[in-house]
């Protein structure tokens, strides 16, 4: 084989060679493919949850499941999307144990100005700030209780998708639902937080 | 309420309400993109709407991750590492 004929490594590469060598016998290798994403999921799972033992559970949860179905892991898709898939059926098998946050339907109406006052009549010099600036610790806890508010359908695309960093399609491939979908919940979840933000910036 | 009773409920502004997220995320046709843009230069009440929901996503996507605590990484290696020595192996 010419040896041009090899690709350049993509992340997606560095998973799928390394679950080849798990799936062909050298199974010690799953602790490098857990610790490759160990983070991420923890902080998928804070975010999720708002607690450090569920988001542990959550880790080993998952880690766990992903193992007993690597042999059916199909090399066409990106790992960690399908990792993801994996973490958030036991996001929600978890959270249906739990009776916090009850799942409602957020309405377009109810992020309307709901009377003249609340009209802005010029930009709020939070909208304008550099990120730096705005983001502390105080803000960051804002953002993360008013995410943990959310109905869950709302806080899992949000998180999915403003949080970690996946596409309306790949969202939409994850969780089972149409990518229209996806855009209708992700505008609403972020009109939501919009409304936490202004409410903390106006009693500041 | 009609349509007259405030700003917010003129259907140019309701329009654009609806569809910020998708400019945002440019998943809308030039065409349309134009007609926001134009909007949003003379209403400054959709201008603040589109700014701040702009600001609200750029926040999310700056929220900071944490580090797992050491306890937390220990307990999950003993797990794994449980799993792995109750596999047979090839
Ligand atoms: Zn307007």
């Amino acid at each position: 084989m010419p040896a041009n004929k090899k690709k350049r490594k993509s992340p997606k590469d560095k998973d799928v060679e390394l679950i080849r060598s798990i799936n062909a016998g050298d199974l010690d290798l799953y602790y490098d493919l857990v610790k490759r994403y160990e983070q991420k999921l923890y902080n998928f799972g804070l975010r999720m949850c708002g607690d450090s033992q569920d988001a542990e559970d959550l880790v080993q949860d998952t880690f766990l499941n992903v193992f007993k179905y690597l042999q059916g892991f199909r090399y066409e898709t990106k790992f960690k999307n399908w990792l993801y898939r994996v973490a958030t059926s036991a996001c929600i098998k978890k959270r249906r144990k739990s009776k916090f946050a009850p799942d409602r339907e957020l309405s377009l109406e109810e992020f309307l100005p709901q009377n003249e006052a609340e009209i802005p009549k010029e930009l709020p010099s939070w909208a304008m700030m550099p990120l730096d600036k705005l983001l502390n610790r105080e803000l960051q806890e804002i953002i993360q209780q008013a995410i943990l508010d959310l109905p869950e359908k709302y806080r899992l695309i949000m998180v999915l998708r403003d949080m970690e960093g996946f596409t309306t399609a790949e969202t939409a491939e994850m969780l089972n639902i149409t990518p229209a979908n996806v855009k209708i919940r992700l505008h609403r979840g972020r009109l939501y937080l919009r409304d936490k933000l202004k409410d903390y910036f106006n009693n500041d | 309420m009609t349509e007259k009773d405030h700003h917010h409920h003129d259907h140019a502004c309701l329009e654009m309400f609806k569809m910020l997220s998708d400019y945002i995320d440019n998943d809308l046709d030039e065409l349309t993109c134009k007609d926001i843009e134009r909007h949003a230069a003379e209403c400054v009440a959709c201008k603040a709407c589109l700014e701040t929901l702009k600001q609200t996503i750029n926040l999310c996507k700056g929220s900071t991750t944490r580090s797992v605590p050491d306890d937390v990484s220990r307990r999950l290696k003993a797990t794994i590492q449980g799993l792995l020595e109750n596999q047979p192996r090839l």
